[in-house]
Formats: structure tokens, C-alpha cells, sequence
């Protein structure tokens, strides 16, 4: 392994040492200084093919070149790649890249990083690279003709925003550090630590990480794109919202990413720039949807799940759960996903009693001993397996629960740590026939392929947590990746939206806010759907400067 | 041994309980803070001012006339809350300390009254049990296989069993040396008879001050527990409480009294319970000097007498 | 002969144990339900090859047998695996969770020594009267508060004061020898503060007692009438007396501590030994969770054969 870039470390430590004397604490600079930003979640993972949380793909946004960008807008944006087009027959993508780019360790930096990135996930896509393989099906492989060009080859037609949807999430990796750890079948990849210093290439080099505690970032003096106002960006762990928040209010932070709904009001009177934007997270109320359930069948009937869907009182959550800091939620795509992909034409569904007991009495299912309905000879009484990690979803289902009583449906809880959790819900050999309901949340990406996809067959045993499977539903899916025309795409995706509507492997419970704080000392720090430290584009730290 | 054993006939069960209770001041403090939690716990579906579940007011509402406690995250009144989760929090407290008095208490009895290689073995497999790292395998256990009630009390019991096994099994040997057992040993009474009839009269009292101590670390077991976001979550216990509160990030939020009122209320029974236990204790064995708070070090061996076998 | 016997078969016994520890640690994680390749085989597209592959590389695909075999292979070599989460060995991360856990537990015990014992002299001191009662009282009543909540109410009363989280400020990039110092002095307050607030009541009632007992005695009164000042009576007779059971409580308290601080090190984000086991138990880091369980257990095991041996020979009334 090279240890060249071994000598980039005390350079990186000498212009630390010198940019924190230049500024100083307490200088009243525009430029310079460091940010600290307190999240509750963190860096799982320095590698990509291992990494789950939003916070490390956040980071590697900011650390390695990826070819598109979200602009303020929501519409793809110039980024490593200056420019791209399409093959006349739409099977092949060009993209123009960089030119006279560098990675942090001084190598050079072109379009040949990018293909044997995309060559190696898409040969490993079975094994190794599984966790990206979405991000780079139907393409057969890539090739960089020169330094500056990259060409991307698919099997078939593919959808031009589609194409770019997945690019805009690809980290491109440094072929000089990556090649030497493929190990067996590539299996090293998955194992390689890519501890910090990492050999990056972006606005900021992640140059310290320690897990669940720290992860240090350097402005890149040598960066090819627009360079940060501040020096450094820290991003800081904590194990629970109570201790962020005090650290905030002490100035041991300047923000934090996300803030509990009920501690709103008094940052707001510390003097603390709180941002309640709409968000792009859901939380779920999950109906085991596996067509070969073996107990409990009724909660296959549709209309038993739309009886439920009229037992929840989203507004009581709402006020109670989030004080306020959450939207109503009607499909799988939230309303934040930009354009227009959300179809808006589905309506949150009404929270009606009387109207769920009449469509449970209709099927027959009538009130036993205790007010519990029977239905084919056995109590509608569920366990419903909650994972811990998630804070809102106790006391949504408390509220849950009470209602469904009054509709003569038992809710039990069955807290699980999350890894527990999966397990029951998948079964040992991923069966689904562990569990009847569940309560989750998901995060959306803007691009809503990903989001798609965990409701099709191909991802059982992988993101799949409904046990869902519909070969109409599949046949949508892959028709959104090939349409010929962006307008022929989101048709696709609202009919796939409104087919869930239907089916209901979930029910949506809350579609929460991202709520941000900031002290009033900082100006630049915006914060959007997937809250101001994201994965949409570098705008935000790159932005944010000292008043 | 250097421990004093109460005077034959002088501690007649119930009576010197009760003469002790009543007579020293710790043990008056703390019966009386118990009883006052316990009825406010029995009587809880009887005499709560709001429902459990019921929303009263605002997230975190603050403390007024009508909720002199105030609310919490919930907007459930607290003071409803803490009589529901004493409730809770006792019957755990309890139970656990069924479970580890009942196997604590028969290897005592067994290992103090047979000797020998018995006793060898059982204090063996009791040293064993000392040096597990409890927390850890609490977490562990409520983690991997669920924090069920049934597991939390399971598990608390079989780690608190030692110390009641040390101290019970001191008393029987110095009861069994006693001469109307020996006499009775003589005239061919047998084994389970002799326990019944003679030893485990004189080792209730000490029995039941364990267990008032043991109630103590059990609750104090359960809180840690529910801390570490490994409660029954189907049930309140005041640990639970504590937690929803922690969770909802109540001290920044300026709710203050969603975590202070409970946690006082745990320490109150804690105290109490010490109290009580702690004065039963001296009064049987003023000598002893036993570092009997043990709920932190919770398996604490009581730094009994002198010589191998108190070790 | 009989010392040395004693000794022989304490030290005997501690080997014993270990030995069973190690053997029991590893039975209990393979039983639980839900291993660390769950999580990583959690992708889409997620293949049985990939599962099995991953399962080789944890060696978790030979039969229990063979697996606990390797493991007590390792075990003597000091190899105690690889964590699962970040790929280090196992005895790495323990290291540094054990310096950071330390001087926190360190800290918080003479604390607790500290308040307990001058607690303790004032209670026997002025046995009888309101004073005593306070004291005693206090030190009970802060020994019942369940500790996460104690810690909690410390960061109410000290936010802004004293830093409530975590143990240095990672944003002071290469800080001078003086100033990281002072930095780990301000973080390490509140925790060892709590842990010594916690524990100090069980040093009061010792003490308190011991001192009762010699206060009592003859050549006191003797010591009394001849002048000499109440603080050297206590500190040449009455605090003697207690030197055994404190000691004795010392060494025991040590070995429990570093496991009973998992609730501060949570409370106040202290990277140690406690946050580890709670973290690697959510992650199913069973490599982090033996390592660790081993860890604890053996220092409570080498913690209680010191109070075993220090007591044999501080006892003066075992007359063999």
C-alpha cells in the first residue's frame, strides 16, 4: 500500500496550525474560523460500501467527486462532470469532466477514477458492492477515452433523469488507493477501513474520525470547484439529544442538524435561529405484506388495511409527537421530493372511526370477549415490533393503539434493538413470516428510484421491511428506469405511487419536518428537506461564513 | 465468629421486627416513606386525579393548581404518572426479589446447614455469579433476546441471589451449632424438619431484611435498565418515566419536572428501603459490619467476622 | 503455613474462575439470536454468496466447537479478534477505552473516600446530634439516586459552567501540554463527580462505625484526659480502625465500578469501556462484547483476590 500519502498529513496539520493562529478565536473575520455541528446520528462508516447513515453520505459529498448536483432548484447541476449527453438510441451516457483535477494525496484526479469505480461496482454488484449496486444497474461498463471524458454504457434505453438521479448519489472512489484492496472476489472492499486521513477530493478533506465521536474536516486549498469560507468543519456525535442541545446552548456548537420538536421554543428564546423546513423522513406503520403470509391472512385483505389507515388520527400525532413540526403524509414519495414527483392527486387518508368499524363489521369480523374483533377464527390482536432507535415512534404508537382499540383491534408493542428487529421482521432465511406489523421510518431521496425500490420483489433480503411483492408493481418499476421522456417517467411514478396507495404495505403515519439550529453568529446556514448537512449538493458548509 | 447471635427466644419473628421498626428512628423514617408509596401505588386505579393514557394538556405542560407536578412529553399528568409507576416499579422490585430470595435462600439454607462439600461447591458456584458484570449482561440479555417484564425480573433475580446466599448461609451456621439442633439432631429429627422447625425461624429476621435491601437494588436495577432504553416498553415504571423524558429531551426543552419528580420518588423508595433493611440488619447484629447498602456494588460481600468462612 | 495456604488457594480459585468466565462468555453471545453479519448482509441485491462470504471472513460459518477452540487459542496469544465495527483488534479498542475509563473511576473513588471519610468522622464525632443525622441522611440519600438521574440533574445545575458532554473538546486542535490539561480536568468533573456523590454514602457508614468503636475504648478516654486535640486522636486511633474495611471496600468497589459506570459514561458521551459495551451490544459486535465481558470480569476478579489477600494479612484478629 502507498504510504505517499502518508506526507500530506503534517502539511495538513502545519496549515491547520496556521489557519486556526491566523484567525484566532473571537476574530470578527468574514472568512476563516472553525464551524462545529452537533448531530444525534453520525458516521457509521468511512466506507462507502459499508456505510448506512444519512450523516456518512453527507460527508462523502463533501469529500469525493461526484459527477452531478442538485441546484437550488432541485434540477441537476454541473459538478465533476462540467457537462453530458446522451447516445442518440439513449444507451449510452458522455460526461465532460474536470480537467487538471487532483486528489488530496496529489495524484491526479480524471475520468478514469470514475470508470474503474463504476467498472468494479458493477463486477462486484452480486457480492462486495452490493450496497451501491442499485446506483449502477443496467449499465454493462464504463470506459475514459481520454483524462477528461467518461463513457457510460447501458444495456438498454434508460431514462435520461433517471441516469442522472443515480449519478447525483455516486461517490467516485481513487483507483490508486481502492485497486489494492479488492481482496478475494473483491471481498476487501467491504473490509478496507478508509480510516481518515482520506484520500479524497472535494471542498473539505476529512482529515481526523473518531467513531461515534468526531469527524474533523479541512478546507481543500487545492479543490477545483468553489473553495469554503471557513477553515474548518467539525462534525460532533452525541449519544442523546439532551446533551447536543446543552452543548448548543453553552456555544460548544454553533448548530446542530436536527433538533427535537420540543426544544423548538426555548432555542428560539436563547436566541437560536431555529429553520422548520418540510422533510423527506416518514415514519410508517408497516403491514406484513408477503402474499405467502402463513398466519394472520386477513392483513392481506385491502380492505382491512384501509380499515386501519382510518384508525390513525394523524393530526393528534402531529400535535402530540411533533409538536406541530410534521406534515400529513399521503404516499411513499413525500411532497419535499422535487420535481414533482410526488403525486399529489392522493389525499391523506381521513381519520374516521366510525367509517373503519363499518368496513371491519362488513367483513364479518365480529367483536369477541374484551372488544376484539375474531377474524377467520383467531383475535385481531398483533405484536407490533417498534426498533428502538427511532424516538418518535413510542409514543405514536401509544396513540395508535388506543384508537385501534376502539375499532376492536389489540396492538401489543415489541421493542427490539433495530438489528433485532430486522431479523424477526425478515426470518431466518428471509421469508417474511416472522411478523404481522411493524413501525419504522424511512428517508427519501429526492430522486425516488431508491425509494421505489424497496417495495419490489428484487429487495427482499435487502431493503425490503414489507415483505412486499407484485410482479405489476416490478414491471412499473423498471419502466421508470427506461422511459424515453422525463414527462413519460413521473406518469410511471405516479401510477406506481397510487398503486401502493392501494395495496398498502404501508401506512404513513407522519411526514416529520427537518428542523435545523443555528446560532446567530453564523450566516449561510441553510437548511433543506435532507436537513443543511446532506447529500444534495456542497452549498451549504461551503457557504456558511462568521458574521 | 465474631457475630453476636441474637438471644435464643428474644427475636421471636414478627415480633422483633415489628419492635425494631418501630423503635429506631431510620427504620420509622423509612417504613414511613414506604407505606406512603405503597398505598399511593395500590390505591393508584383507585385515587389517580387523570387517566394513564389520557392527554390533558400540552407537551411538557408546566406545573399548575390542577397539575401541581405538571405534564409530560405526552401531556399526561405527572403525578398520575408517578403513581402508576410506582406501581410498576414495586411489582418489578418485588418479583425480582422473589425470584433471587427464593434461590438465594435455599443455597444458603442448603450450604450453611450441610457443610461439608456442599457447601464447597455451592460457594463456589456463588463466586461465580459475583463476578459477572451485571449491567453488561443486562443489556446483553434484555437487548438480544427483548426487555420483557419476564426477562428484566428473570435477570435482575439471578444476579442478586448471591448476597442473600452469603448472609443467609453465616446465620444457619451459626444456628445449626446451636445446642437444642444438636440436641434434636440426637433424637433422630431429620434434615427438613430440623430447618423448618429450628433454623429458618431464627434466619427470618435477617431473611427479611435482605429482602427489604434487595427490593431496594432491584428497583434500582430496573431504572438503570429503562435508562438504557431497555424497559418493558408496555408498561410505565418510574425508570420508564424518567427515560420518556430523557428521550424527549426534557431538560432542554425546560421541562424540568418531567425528570426531577421521578427520580426523586425513585430515591425515596430506595432510601426507605435501606433504611428499613439497614436497621434490621444492626439491630440483629450490631457487630456486623456489613457495607449493606450494596445497590451500587451490588453483589458486595458483607465484610463479615473473621476467618475463611466469612470471606 | 496456613497464610500460605490461603493464599494459594485464592489465587487458585481466581485462575478458576477466569477460565469459566472466558468458557460462559463465549456460550452466552453465540446463543443470542442475530449476528453482526445481519447487519452487514443488510443490502439490496443481498445474496446468500454474500452472506456466506461474510460469514467466512468472521469465522462464522465452522461449527461452535471449532470456533471456541480458535477462540481460546487466541485468548492466550492476547488475541482477543477483530471488532466487527471497525475493524481493529478488539484488544486496541479495549485499550483505549480502559485509559479513558480510568482516571474518570479513579477520580470518582477518592471522591468518594474523600467525602465518605470526613462525612463519616463528623457523624461519629458529633454522634447523637442533629448533625450527625444530617450527615448521614445526605450520604444515604444521595447513595439511593439512581446515578443516570443524579448525572442529569449535575448537567442541569453545571450546563454553561463545566463542559457536559464528552471527554476533551475536539475542537482544540494541538492544544499546548497545560491547556489539554485543563481541558480534560473540566470534562472529567461531572462524571467522576456523580460516580463519587454516588458511592460515598457506603464510606460514611464504615467509617462512622469504625470510629464509634474506637471512640469507645479506654486508652481513648486515656488520650482524652491527657490533652491530647481531637483531630489526632482521630487520625492516630479512630481512622486506623477503619484503614481495613475501607481498604477492603476499596478494592472491592474497584472491580464492580468500571462496569457499574456504563450509566455515567452514557449520560455524559465518556468514550470508555462502558459506552463500548453498550454500543457493541447495538451493533452485535460480538468479538468488542467478549473482549469486553472478559475484561470486566477478570478485573473484578483480580480486584476481589487483592481485597481477599489485603484483608488476610491487614486483619490482626486472624490469630493463625
Amino acid at each position: 500500500m502507498s504510504k505517499k500519502w502518508l506526507a500530506a498529513v503534517p502539511l495538513a496539520i502545519a496549515a491547520l496550525i496556521f489557519a486556526t493562529a491566523a484567525t484566532g478565536s473571537g476574530s470578527s473575520s468574514k472568512g476563516g474560523g472553525t464551524f462545529k455541528l452537533g448531530t444525534a446520528s453520525g458516521i457509521d462508516s468511512l466506507n462507502p460500501f459499508v456505510a448506512f447513515n444519512q450523516d456518512a453520505y453527507s460527508a462523502f459529498e463533501y469529500i469525493y467527486p461526484i459527477l452531478v448536483q442538485y441546484d437550488s432548484h432541485l434540477h441537476y447541476a454541473p459538478f465533476f462532470a462540467t457537462s453530458w449527453h446522451a447516445s442518440k438510441d439513449g444507451k449510452s451516457w458522455t460526461f465532460k469532466t474536470q480537467p487538471h483535477a487532483k486528489w488530496s494525496d496529489g495524484k491526479p484526479l480524471t475520468a478514469a477514477d470514475a470508470a474503474w469505480t463504476i467498472n468494479t461496482d458493477v463486477k462486484y454488484k452480486d457480492g462486495a458492492t452490493a450496497n451501491v449496486a442499485g446506483l449502477v444497474s443496467h449499465i454493462t461498463g464504463a470506459k475514459a477515452p481520454n483524462a477528461t471524458t467518461l463513457v457510460v454504457n447501458y444495456d438498454g434505453r434508460v431514462n435520461p433523469s433517471w441516469v442522472l438521479g443515480q449519478f447525483q448519489q455516486y461517490a467516485i472512489l481513487p483507483q490508486h488507493i481502492w485497486a489494492q484492496h479488492l481482496g478475494k472476489k473483491g471481498a476487501g472492499l467491504k473490509t478496507f477501513p478508509n480510516s481518515a486521513p482520506v484520500v479524497g477530493s472535494g471542498p473539505f478533506n476529512l482529515v481526523r474520525f473518531k467513531m461515534n465521536d468526531i469527524a474533523l474536516f479541512q478546507r481543500n486549498a487545492s479543490y477545483w470547484g468553489p473553495k469554503p469560507k471557513i477553515d474548518v468543519f467539525g462534525l460532533q456525535q452525541y449519544s442523546n439529544d439532551d446533551a447536543m442541545i446543552t452543548a448548543l446552548k453553552a456555544h460548544d456548537l454553533d448548530a446542530v442538524e436536527s433538533v427535537p420538536a420540543t426544544t423548538m421554543k426555548t432555542l428560539r428564546g436563547s436566541g437560536f435561529v431555529v429553520q422548520d423546513v418540510k422533510g423527506l423522513d416518514q415514519t410508517d406503520f408497516i403491514i406484513n405484506s408477503n402474499p405467502k403470509k402463513k398466519k394472520h391472512r386477513e392483513l392481506l385483505n385491502l380492505k382491512v388495511k384501509e380499515a386501519f389507515d382510518h384508525a390513525i388520527d394523524r393530526k393528534k400525532i402531529i400535535s402530540v409527537v411533533y409538536l406541530g413540526a410534521a406534515q400529513q403524509p399521503s404516499s411513499i414519495i413525500p411532497a419535499p421530493a422535487g420535481a414533482g414527483w410526488h403525486n399529489t392527486t392522493l389525499k391523506t387518508p381521513t381519520f374516521n372511526i366510525a367509517l373503519a368499524n363499518k368496513i371491519l363489521d362488513k367483513l364479518g369480523y365480529k367483536k369477541g370477549p374484551g372488544g376484539i374483533r375474531v377474524a377467520n377464527g383467531k383475535k385481531m390482536s398483533y405484536d407490533v415490533i417498534i426498533p428502538t432507535d427511532v424516538q418518535s415512534l413510542p409514543r405514536t404508537f401509544q396513540i395508535i393503539q388506543a384508537d385501534f382499540a376502539k375499532i376492536g383491534v389489540q396492538l401489543k408493542q415489541d421493542a427490539l434493538d433495530s438489528t433485532a428487529a430486522f431479523n424477526k421482521m425478515t426470518g431466518s432465511n428471509y421469508t417474511y413470516q416472522g411478523f404481522d406489523i411493524a413501525m419504522w421510518d424511512w428517508t427519501a431521496l429526492i430522486d425516488p428510484d431508491f425509494m421505489l425500490s424497496v417495495t419490489t420483489c428484487a429487495q427482499w433480503g435487502g431493503w425490503s421491511d414489507s415483505g412486499f411483492c407484485d410482479k405489476k408493481y416490478d414491471k412499473m418499476y423498471s419502466q421508470q428506469q427506461t422511459a424515453a421522456t422525463p414527462a413519460k417517467r413521473r406518469q410511471i411514478v405516479w401510477q406506481m405511487q397510487a398503486y401502493l396507495y392501494k395495496q398498502r404495505p404501508y401506512l404513513w403515519l407522519a411526514n416529520d419536518d427537518q428542523v435545523s439550529a443555528v446560532s446567530k453568529n453564523w450566516a449561510g446556514f441553510t437548511n433543506t428537506a435532507q436537513g443543511p448537512f446532506n447529500e444534495l449538493s456542497i452549498s451549504v458548509l461551503t457557504h456558511v461564513h462568521q458574521k | 465468629m465474631l457475630i453476636e447471635a441474637p438471644p435464643e427466644g428474644g427475636t421471636s419473628r414478627r415480633g422483633f421486627v415489628l419492635r425494631t421498626l418501630r423503635h429506631r428512628p431510620a427504620a420509622v423514617i423509612g417504613t414511613t416513606i414506604l407505606v406512603l408509596v405503597a398505598v399511593g401505588a395500590i390505591l393508584a386505579p383507585l385515587i389517580a386525579p387523570y387517566g394513564l393514557h389520557e392527554q390533558v394538556g400540552p407537551v411538557f405542560g408546566r406545573p399548575s393548581w390542577s397539575h401541581p407536578l405538571g405534564l409530560d412529553d405526552g401531556g399526561i399528568d405527572m403525578l398520575t404518572l408517578l403513581m402508576w409507576g410506582a406501581r410498576v416499579s414495586l411489582v418489578v422490585g418485588f418479583a425480582a426479589t422473589f425470584v433471587s430470595m427464593a434461590i438465594g435462600g435455599a443455597i444458603g439454607v442448603l450450604a450453611g446447614y450441610f457443610g461439608g462439600w456442599v457447601d464447597t461447591v455451592l460457594m463456589r458456584i456463588t463466586d461465580y455469579f459475583l463476578v459477572i458484570p451485571d449491567v453488561p449482561l443486562m443489556i446483553v440479555v434484555a437487548a438480544i433476546w427483548g426487555p420483557s417484564l419476564f426477562h428484566i425480573i428473570i435477570v435482575i433475580g439471578i444476579l442478586l441471589w448471591t448476597s442473600t446466599a452469603r448472609v443467609i448461609r453465616a446465620q444457619v451456621k451459626s444456628v445449626r451449632e446451636r445446642v437444642y439442633v444438636k440436641r434434636a439432631r440426637a433424637l433422630g429429627a431429620g434434615h427438613a424438619r430440623i430447618v423448618l422447625k429450628h433454623v429458618l425461624p431464627q434466619v427470618a429476621p435477617l431473611l427479611i431484611a435482605n429482602t427489604v435491601l434487595t427490593v431496594a437494588v432491584a428497583i434500582f436495577d430496573e431504572t438503570a435498565l429503562s435508562f438504557l432504553g431497555l424497559g418493558d416498553p408496555s408498561t410505565t415504571s418510574l425508570g420508564k418515566v424518567i427515560e420518556n423524558a430523557f428521550q424527549r429531551a426534557a431538560i432542554s426543552a425546560g421541562a424540568w419536572w418531567a425528570i426531577v419528580w421521578p427520580g426523586v420518588l425513585v430515591t425515596l423508595i430506595i432510601l426507605g428501603c435501606s433504611l428499613v433493611g439497614g436497621a434490621l440488619e444492626d439491630a440483629l447484629n450490631p457487630r456486623l459490619r456489613v457495607a449493606h447498602l450494596g445497590a451500587r456494588t451490588f453483589r458486595l460481600r458483607p465484610l463479615v467476622g473473621r476467618g475463611q468462612e466469612a470471606l | 503455613m496456613r497464610g500460605a495456604d490461603y493464599v494459594l488457594k485464592r489465587i487458585t480459585f481466581a485462575i478458576v474462575t477466569v477460565f469459566v468466565a472466558v468458557s460462559l462468555n463465549f456460550v452466552l453471545f453465540r446463543l443470542a439470536p442475530g449476528t453482526a453479519v445481519s447487519n452487514l448482509a443488510r443490502v439490496p441485491h443481498a445474496t446468500p454468496q454474500l452472506r456466506h462470504a461474510l460469514e467466512v471472513q468472521f469465522g462464522l460459518d465452522k461449527s461452535k466447537g471449532a470456533q471456541y477452540v480458535i477462540y481460546l487459542k487466541q485468548l492466550v496469544h492476547g488475541n482477543l479478534g477483530i471488532s466487527f465495527e471497525n475493524e481493529q483488534p478488539v484488544s486496541k479498542n479495549l485499550r483505549i477505552d480502559l485509559i479513558n475509563t480510568l482516571p474518570m473511576v479513579t477520580l470518582g473513588t477518592l471522591f468518594s473516600i474523600l467525602i465518605g471519610t470526613l462525612t463519616g468522622v463528623i457523624a461519629a464525632w458529633r454522634r447523637g446530634t442533629p448533625t450527625e443525622a444530617a450527615t448521614v441522611s445526605s450520604a444515604l440519600g444521595f447513595y439511593a439516586m439512581p446515578t443516570q438521574w443524579l448525572g442529569l440533574m449535575l448537567i442541569v445545575i453545571f450546563a454553561g459552567t463545566l463542559p457536559t458532554g464528552g471527554m476533551t473538546n475536539e475542537f482544540l486542535l494541538n492544544p499546548g501540554f497545560w491547556q489539554h490539561l485543563r481541558d480534560l480536568g473540566s470534562h472529567i468533573l461531572l462524571p467522576a463527580l456523580t460516580l463519587g456523590l454516588t458511592l460515598y454514602g457506603e464510606y460514611t457508614l464504615i467509617v462512622r462505625s469504625a470510629m464509634l468503636e474506637t471512640l469507645g475504648e479506654d486508652y481513648i478516654l486515656t488520650a482524652r484526659a491527657k490533652g491530647l486535640r481531637p483531630w489526632a486522636i482521630v487520625r492516630k486511633h479512630a481512622l486506623r480502625n477503619a484503614m481495613l474495611p475501607i481498604t477492603t471496600l476499596v478494592a472491592l468497589s474497584l472491580g464492580y465500578v468500571v462496569a457499574g459506570a456504563i450509566l455515567i459514561e452514557i449520560v455524559f458521551s465518556w468514550p470508555g469501556v462502558g459506552r463500548a459495551v453498550y454500543l457493541a451490544v447495538q451493533e452485535r459486535d460480538y468479538p468488542m462484547l467478549q473482549g469486553a465481558f472478559l475484561l470486566l470480569t477478570i478485573s473484578v476478579v483480580i480486584c476481589n483476590l487483592i481485597a481477599d489477600l489485603l484483608y488476610f494479612k491487614l486483619d490482626p484478629r486472624i490469630t493463625e
